[in-house]
């Protein structure tokens, strides 16, 4: 039997076969041998999160529309799958046209959870490709990473050939293009990678040192190859509309995650919540304009046939005409029936005409976001809502006929008392009052308010870079005091293990020699670490522990202010000064104002013309 | 007025199970421009049925759908039209226009023929030799799965021909919405009467459904 005759034997035992077949609406039927490239995306999570992703959606249109290149894509197969891979000694082949991952040109993940890590080397490693970078031949392809997580690329800077650090649209055709030069010149891996090196915003781990003192504190990172830059800035596109955004994108069969058409409307966020690494690393503020988005609805709906677009952005309330946009794609769409959902909704009082047609066509539950119990930890965080406001949007939800609220709320931020965790309560039985507070005949039926609760994890690049996160003990006393206090009728609680975050923690804020453990924790087993049935937190103590390295280190220490930060190369556009500043405030509970009223000096000023709100004076 | 199209489901997404290929459908039908129609209230929804559910890891050469159109289309376009906003795996081969009055597909099937690809050929020599066999008994046993238990029945008369011929078992199955005999049961059967122990690995290819004419032979469903 051929590859692929073995390949269909084990598609007939195996668990959801459609996650490996392929053969989707829009997705590429460009011949192998037609393009000289060929691109291998990876997601490093099963189909179903993966085909939920807009990024894979973006880059896959993106390097498919160029004619010299190709891009297929490979996704983490489940267990079951592995297993029988295993046994008929078959490599991870793409998704598209069954080709094995060691023929392409380039493999590129996406990097969007730091749980996935073990993912990329098992993948990898079915696929044939050596995982280290040094153990990389002249066949080899080289591999990439991007994405939110590249921002501290150093946990995988052994395995990862060159990063992408920022937004990737322009960036990933010049990678590419030099890729395809040393495909047809015959460049050496070395020489491939100087000039990847080379280009703006791509990061080439090998051309670095770090130093370390006895304590495991960093004492330099230094290039060690002439011509590469000191630090790595980060790539912004900075007008929306003449970036690329894909009119055609695949349509699974079976339902995956999001389901239907994301529309971004805006990059970035001018809030400037404290905890927030997106709200960091994705300024500044971008929109697409109203003509745009409206372009691009109608040519997806017209390609996918979805029936629901979602509006993304990281605070879609905050799109500058947004009244407008919902009701014109909601005149536009009734006819074709297709419904608008508003995933991060932020519904302020000039939003509530909209609101009130977005339940015409559909009713969902409505989310808040309100992070913290009190107003002094919400003043910490710098989450500019107040509970009068919150409130005010949950009773006009009620009014509206929704019944189903969901409230997020973080637990483990830096300076938390009992008394936030109780705050938190308090919140929750208020928003239930709200609801009795409706006259029974006006309201729905039915009301279910969902209290979310997830462990803070610190992240680079945000305020809280420097803190500790609360140890596992301290974590699980928190949780357990906020199941006494929030047993209310109407409220569910739902709340995480901490042992994903503690692990999280200690690989987002890690260094180089966390690669050592990521290795270690995959030799022994450790796959899949996103799905509780498959995380296994003791083997990766285990894999500490052989490193000889304490994962406490990592996530429990409090970080000084002159501390050399692994990802300090890496230039976000935001200073670590402007960070430093934030993190005082933060400990006087002193709110810093939304930039849209005027620019708060986070760096990003000093790059001419990428933020459409700065002042340049303010640094 | 009602379209009634033949489709293909390909062997490459033959694990795409029928509630998919349903929404799959919908979408291309949305894709396509075409006028069709929608159910009223709340969640409105394309009408389109299909003859029979293919089941999950079967291809389907001749599958057959109706939809209900809101305007009158013919039916040329249709086909057009729905070939460019539907992917190589579910192509469509013919398309027919109907009165609404037209019988619904469903009612109207008898039958579905099948070609059964056995994988290994030594198996397959097999299988065909042991057909006259089987079919000279007077009742042919099977296991039918219902809902909740293993039932045996006879699929004697639920057998209207079969044959062999190198790797490829051919059938014709009574299918209607009472009774069928699914693939697997015949193989099954076969497989026992050729003395082999182990399951049979084969391709299940539905190549087409039929229903009766009116001087009582099977027809393809889509011609009646
Ligand atoms: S440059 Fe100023 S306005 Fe722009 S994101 Fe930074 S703080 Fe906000």
């Amino acid at each position: 039997m051929n590859e692929n005759e073995r390949f269909e034997k084990i598609l007939e035992k195996v668990q959801k076969a459609p996650r490996y077949t392929g053969g989707e609406m829009n997705t590429a039927v460009k011949e192998w041998d037609d393009c000289p490239l060929h691109f291998g995306f990876c997601f490093p999570d099963t189909y179903e999160v993966g085909m939920s992703h807009l990024g894979l959606k973006i880059l896959y249109g993106l390097i498919n529309r160029e004619e010299w290149s190709l891009c297929e894509r490979f996704f983490m197969p489940w267990t079951d799958m592995i297993a029988l891979m295993k046994e008929e000694n078959l490599p991870l082949l793409s998704t598209e046209s069954r080709h094995p991952m060691h023929e392409f040109d380039v493999i590129g993940f996406t990097l969007q959870y730091e749980m996935s890590y073990t993912n990329i080397l098992a993948m990898l490693d079915m696929g044939g490709i050596p995982l280290e970078g040094k153990d990389r031949g002249e066949s080899d392809p080289i591999v990439v990473a991007g994405g939110p997580c590249a921002f501290n690329p150093e946990p995988l800077a052994d395995f990862i050939d060159a990063f992408m650090i920022g937004d990737g649209e322009d960036v990933m055709t010049e990678l590419n293009r030099v890729i395809l030069e040393r495909k047809q010149k015959g460049l050496s891996r070395k020489e491939c990678l100087r000039k990847l090196a080379n280009l703006e915003g791509v990061y080439v781990p090998s051309f670095y040192d770090v130093e370390y003192d006895a304590s495991g504190i960093i004492t330099g990172i230094h290039p060690n190859t002439p011509g590469v830059p000191e630090t790595i800035r980060k790539r912004v596109v900075t007008d929306l509309n003449q970036t690329y955004y894909p009119e055609e994108i695949p349509v699974p069969y079976t339902e995956v995650v999001f389901d239907r058409i994301m529309l971004e409307i805006m990059r970035g966020c001018t809030r400037g919540c404290r905890f927030c690494q997106a709200g960091m690393l994705y300024r500044p503020v971008r929109e697409r304009s109203l003509e745009k988005l409206i372009d691009l609805s109608e040519k997806l709906v017209a390609s996918t046939g979805y029936e629901e677009i979602s509006l993304s952005s990281l605070s879609s309330g905050d799109y500058t005409c947004l009244p407008e946009l919902i009701r014109e794609l909601m005149r536009r769409m009734k006819d074709k029936r297709v419904s608008i959902s508003l995933p991060s909704l932020r519904i302020d009082s000039v939003l509530k005409e909209s609101l009130e047609e977005t339940q015409q066509v559909k009713k969902t539950s409505l989310t808040f976001a309100p992070e913290a119990g009190t107003q002094r930890m919400r003043d910490v965080i710098n989450k500019g809502v107040t509970e009068s406001d919150l409130l005010e949007k949950v009773r006009d939800a009620f009014e509206g006929g929704w019944s189903s609220v969901k409230l997020y709320f973080m637990d483990g931020l830096p300076t938390e008392t009992d008394e936030d965790l109780d705050g938190i309560a308090d919140l929750a039985r208020k928003v239930v009052e709200e609801y009795f507070r409706v006259p029974r005949e006006r309201r729905a039926k039915g009301l279910r308010v969902t209290v979310s609760a997830s462990t803070f994890v610190p992240k680079p690049f945000t305020p809280f870079q420097w803190a500790a996160q609360d140890t596992i003990p301290e974590i699980i006393r928190k949780q357990d005091h906020l199941k006494k206090v929030l047993n209310i009728k109407g409220v569910n609680f739902n709340w995480h293990e901490p042992y994903v975050s503690f692990l999280e923690a200690c690989v987002s804020r890690g260094d180089r020699r966390i690669g050592r453990v990521l290795l270690t924790a995959y030799r022994l087993g450790c796959i899949l670490d996103g799905w509780t049935e498959t995380f296994r937190f003791d083997t990766w103590m285990e894999a500490f522990k052989a490193c000889g390295l304490d994962p406490a280190f990592y996530a429990n220490r409090e970080r000084g202010r002159d501390e050399i930060l692994p990802w300090d190369h890496i230039d976000s556009g935001i200073t670590k000064q402007f960070l430093w500043h934030e993190k005082e405030k933060s400990e006087q509970a002193v709110t810093t104002k939304d930039c849209r009223k005027g620019c708060n000096g986070c760096g990003l000023q000093r790059w001419k013309g990428v933020c459409g709100y700065a002042n340049p004076r303010s640094v | 007025m009602r379209i009634l199209a033949v489709f293909e489901k390909s062997e490459r997404i033959r694990h795409i199970g029928h509630l998919d290929i349903q929404r799959s459908m919908q979408r291309g039908l949305r894709r396509s421009g075409l006028p069709v129609a929608y159910s009223n209230g709340f969640n409105p929804h394309i009408l389109i049925t299909f003859a029979s559910a293919l089941s999950t890891g079967a291809c389907g050469q001749r599958e057959i759908m109706d939809v209900t159109m809101a305007e009158p289309t013919d039916a040329e376009v249709f086909l057009a039209k729905m070939n460019r906003a539907m992917p190589p795996e579910l192509h469509l081969k013919e398309a027919r226009a109907v009165d609404d009055r037209h019988p619904a597909l469903m009612g109207s099937l008898r039958a579905a023929s099948y070609d059964l690809m056995v994988y290994d050929s030594q198996e397959a020599a097999l299988l065909n030799s042991a057909i006259p066999l089987m079919m000279d008994q007077p009742s042919i046993p099977a296991m039918r799965k219902t809902k909740t238990a293993l039932k045996e029945c006879d699929i004697k008369p639920l057998i209207y021909s079969l044959s062999g011929e190198g790797q490829h078992i051919r059938a014709m199955l009574a299918l209607t919405e009472k009774e069928a005999c699914k693939p697997g049961m015949l193989m099954e059967a076969l497989a026992g009467a050729a003395g082999l122990k182990e399951p049979v690995r084969f391709l299940t290819t539905r190549t087409g459904l039929f229903g009766e004419n009116t001087e009582g032979n099977l027809a393809p469903l889509e011609l009646l």
